[in-house]
């Protein structure tokens, strides 16, 4: 990237962060600050760190990058701001600019931009598994929980009763427009750390649609994240290449929801591909928007009682919050669940970078999930998923963790 | 600068993950939310996160050895520059000091640490039915040792006064490290000189708070919220005076012009008919629901002579939040509508508000700048917000004359500087116009006296 590139993105983040007017309501909300509670953590601090930055008065050091490093992204602070500071967004951006002023994102990073960026790895090669396991990403792949606690018949064995088990899945009572194109968008972290999940999420979908599944590459969000913008593009452009002829891209992974969604945001200076990217993400739907307007109806009934975990990027980043709510109340005992929307410290590979914080966070998530009395908590991002069932294993097995499709 | 065995000495007090003095960490605690500017910053040489009384005495003794500023810190919502460190020295930074130690059911009295944040306290009395009255706007952040300190005032002032009304006692750390209790849960109360007034608003320079003492009135029964709409500024002042005069007074009445209306709409996607000028918001409070159907209908009788043009009361406590989420994000949202915004916090008497307000639009266009007014119309305190850019320096120019005029109008009509800000930094060049020679002297020898070396938050108030 070259050097106005860099001073655009300053200036980009600078113009969301002169809009703080640091009153300090973010700091009662922010799920880091909770537990450590210097000012650098809040939104504002971040916000302060920002302009000051572009506005000559501090320089860029490790230790900024690190401050700015440092955040979920998980938009509590926007959502709670009176102006709504996008402080997510220039943390993205100003991410990117002290990457590549200092030269050096995490070199973890970049080896894992190379890695995401295969097609290969969406189709959950081993090969795949392996080369993350030779990065040292060993940890991004808990190959100890997937096969079995996350596979539909373990938990129609658990939950529903033998009545439900081995039964095919019954025909959707879905009304979809018979003309539509339907493609399910296939997310990394649900390949292939649930590709269990993956599965189930296409067999509901075939209800309903004749499903059109491609190789698609990677929605780019861990990119984007972690100062690798460029890649990013280039699997945006790729991406929306790949589905021009599709009517609907469903996603079962929030993450991948509200990263595609923007598509048409972060593009939209580019007139090449503006209008295709703005196109393309007014076709992508969450998997629980989708079955919601076409009318889904659960397979089965479960008679335990379930929650709901709001990933950030679906509630927040998209605005889904009663979906999911009400196909759960369709299928069984469904209990709110107390800050529901707060994050779980999962937040893409937060969770990798700081462990000790993570489970911090996510304590606070698994008191209140114990709270309900649920004997499962649902939620539909793999990044969540993982979280909250290192959750599930320090409970004790008072609940398991199930993908949402898993559970409908 | 403070040198390294000092630190060391500090470190060794509150231990070292709360005596920061990183770069970035320092960088943290130079600003509040005033319009400061962040560049160049004002950076503290230490931060110091004190726990208990017993650790802010051991560290104002160091640094009144040492002859160290100390700027004490609640939240940094200040709105004046209080509690940014204009000499360095340690940001003395209160906000670990969390704990409500007693509530005192029987006397209705409630004894907590500067560091509890105003909402929560409120909260903690809420639940016994005891009501906390003083509630800034910034109450989900501020804490009380910041209210103390500014003597801040609230949406309740008209009817239930400012926190000041409710500090029974204080437990404050001088300068030297002295601790000292003033007052206590006696009512009456004049033995010797009324200490607990004398540190109530002195915006740190004459104390450290550690504790405060508050009486608590019963919880109110019911509350409502009501919302009208008018054609002028004029009319909405007018409403608000004639209820007082005529004995109904609301818990809350703020007044907002179309500015800040359309700033808030901005924020929140709503839409005003265009032939509104300004909002009134109040709220009643009473024994029940006829009480305050009552009072309402009373509310409407005056509102209609004053040609009010929309009267919507609040139906659900989901509306009558909304309406108080719209005034309280409000000056935040008008903060944003211009790269800078100089937020002043005029006093005048209430009968005087329409005329201030008057000035305040002459001065607008004297100045060629959008000047934004809301503030609390039951007590005459308001909010005039110069919108600019300061980075020009030209418009800096005329942003600070028209503030300039906004100090000399409300001096004129017989107000005040400050209502319930403080003087901080961002008022001092007007305090001697306000309080004459003489005033501001004998406030500088109460100071003398109480911190001789002159280390608690310097450069503060003249
Ligand atoms: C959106 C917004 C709305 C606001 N609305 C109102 C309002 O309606 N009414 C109102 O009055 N104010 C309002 N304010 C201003 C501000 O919130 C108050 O002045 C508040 O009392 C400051 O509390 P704080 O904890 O943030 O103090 P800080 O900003 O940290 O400090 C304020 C001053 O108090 C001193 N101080 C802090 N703690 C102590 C202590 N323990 N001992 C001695 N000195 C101390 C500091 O040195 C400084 O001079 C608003 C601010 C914002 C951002």
């Amino acid at each position: 990237m070259n050097k106005t590139a860099d001073e655009q993105l300053l200036l980009k983040a600078k113009d969301q962060v002169v809009q703080c007017d640091r009153c300090g309501t973010c700091l009662t909300v922010c799920p880091l600050f909770a537990f450590r509670d210097t000012e650098r953590v809040s939104a504002r601090g971040k916000n302060a760190i920002t302009r000051a930055l572009a506005e000559g008065g501090l320089r860029p050091t490790d230790e900024m990058l690190s401050a700015v490093d440092f955040c979920l992204l998980c938009q509590a602070c926007v959502d709670s701001c009176p102006n709504k500071v996008r402080t997510d967004e220039a943390m993205i951006d100003v991410r990117q600019y002290l990457t590549d002023k200092a030269g050096g994102v995490g070199i973890k990073y970049k080896l894992l931009g190379g890695v995401m960026k295969r097609k290969a790895l969406v189709k959950m090669g081993a090969a795949a598994l392996a080369a993350a396991r030779a990065l040292r990403l060993g940890k991004l792949v808990p190959f100890g929980m997937a096969p079995e606690e996350f596979t539909r018949a373990k938990f129609l064995e658990a939950f529903a009763g033998p009545a439900a088990l081995g039964r095919p899945a019954a025909p959707g009572s879905a009304v979809p427009s018979p003309a539509a194109k339907v493609a399910y968008f296939r997310g990394c972290g649900m390949e292939m750390m649930f590709p269990a999940a993956a599965a189930a999420t296409r067999d509901i979908l075939g209800t309903t649609t004749a499903l059109i599944v491609r190789d698609n590459p990677c929605c780019g969000m861990p990119h984007l994240a972690h100062g690798l913008r460029g890649d990013f593009l280039a699997l945006a452009k790729e991406n929306i290449d790949l589905f021009a002829d599709v009517d609907i891209i469903v996603t079962d992974c929030g993450s991948c929801g509200g990263t595609l969604k923007r598509f048409g945001a972060y593009l939209a200076a580019d007139p090449a591909w503006r209008d295709k990217a703005a196109a393309f993400s007014g076709k992508v739907m969450d998997l629980t928007e989708y079955l919601a307007k076409v009318g889904y109806q659960p397979r089965a009934k479960v008679d335990v009682p379930v929650t709901w975990h709001d990933p950030c990027h679906l509630v927040r980043g998209q605005g889904i919050r009663q979906q999911p709510r009400e196909l759960l109340k369709a299928t069984g005992k469904f209990v709110e669940l107390k800050e529901a929307d707060r994050c779980c410290g999962g937040a893409g590979s937060f969770h990798i970078d700081y462990p000790d914080a993570a489970a911090q966070v996510l304590a606070r998530k698994q008191a209140n999930i114990e709270k309900t009395g649920a004997a499962i908590v649902v939620s539909g991002c793999p990044s969540c998923l993982v979280q909250l069932a290192k959750a599930a294993a320090a409970s004790g097995g008072k609940f398991k963790a199930m993908h949402i499709s898993q559970v409908i | 600068m403070i040198n390294a065995e000092v630190k060391k000495k500090f470190r060794a007090i509150v231990g070292d993950e709360y005596a920061l003095d990183s770069d970035l960490d320092r960088f943290g605690y130079s600003y509040d939310s005033s319009f400061v500017p962040l560049v160049p910053a004002n950076n503290p040489d230490m931060v110091v996160r004190p726990l208990t009384t017993e650790q802010v005495a051991a560290v104002m003794a160091i640094a009144d050895e040492h002859g160290i500023p100390v700027t004490p810190r609640g939240a940094a919502s200040g709105r004046t520059g209080g509690s940014v460190p204009l000499m360095g020295g340690i940001s003395l930074s209160l906000d670990r000091m969390t704990n409500i130690l007693e509530l005192d059911e029987k006397n209705m009295m409630v004894t907590a640490e500067a560091g509890v944040r105003t909402i929560d306290l409120y909260n903690h009395c809420a639940a016994k039915n005891l009501f906390f009255p003083p509630d800034p706007a910034s109450w989900k952040m501020s804490t009380i040792g910041g209210n103390v300190a500014e003597n801040a005032g609230g949406m309740r002032a008209v009817k239930y006064g400012v926190t000041g009304d409710y500090v029974m006692g204080l437990q404050v750390v001088l300068a030297d490290g002295t601790v000292v209790n003033t007052g206590g849960k006696a009512v009456k109360n004049v033995t010797g000189y009324d200490l607990t007034s004398l540190f109530v608003g002195s915006e740190g320079t004459l104390g450290i708070v550690t504790r405060a003492l508050f009486k608590l009135i019963p919880m109110p029964k019911t509350r409502g919220t009501i919302r009208l709409m008018f054609g002028s500024l004029d009319a909405g002042c007018e409403t608000v005076n004639r209820l007082l005069q005529e004995n109904i007074v609301p818990a809350a009445a703020e007044i907002m012009d179309k500015t800040s209306l359309d700033a808030v709409a901005r924020k929140r996607s709503a839409a005003f008919d265009p032939a509104v000028e300004s909002c009134v918001i109040l709220e009643t409070d009473g024994e029940d629901q006829a009480a305050l159907d009552a009072q309402a209908k009373r509310i409407a009788a005056v509102a209609r002579e004053c040609g009010v043009l929309e009267f919507q009361v609040a139906q659900s406590q989901a509306e009558s939040d909304e309406l108080w989420a719209i005034r309280r994000t409000m000056s935040s949202a008008v903060a944003a509508l211009a790269p800078n915004r100089i937020g002043e916090d005029i006093s005048v008497p209430r009968s005087a508000f329409p005329e201030v307000v008057k000035r305040i639009k002459a001065i607008s266009e004297k100045h060629g700048l959008t000047i934004a007014v809301f503030g609390h119309a039951g007590d005459g305190n308001l909010h005039p917000s110069i919108l600019c850019d300061l980075n020009n320096p030209e418009e800096a120019e005329r942003a600070h004359h028209a503030a300039d005029d906004i100090f000399a109008a409300a001096l004129a009509v017989g107000g005040t500087l400050s209502g319930e800000h403080g003087i901080g930094i961002t008022k001092k060049p007007y305090i001697y116009k306000a309080l004459g020679e003489a005033g501001v002297k004998l406030m500088q020898s109460v100071k003398q006296s109480l911190d001789p070396k002159g280390i608690l938050n310097p450069g503060k108030i003249w």
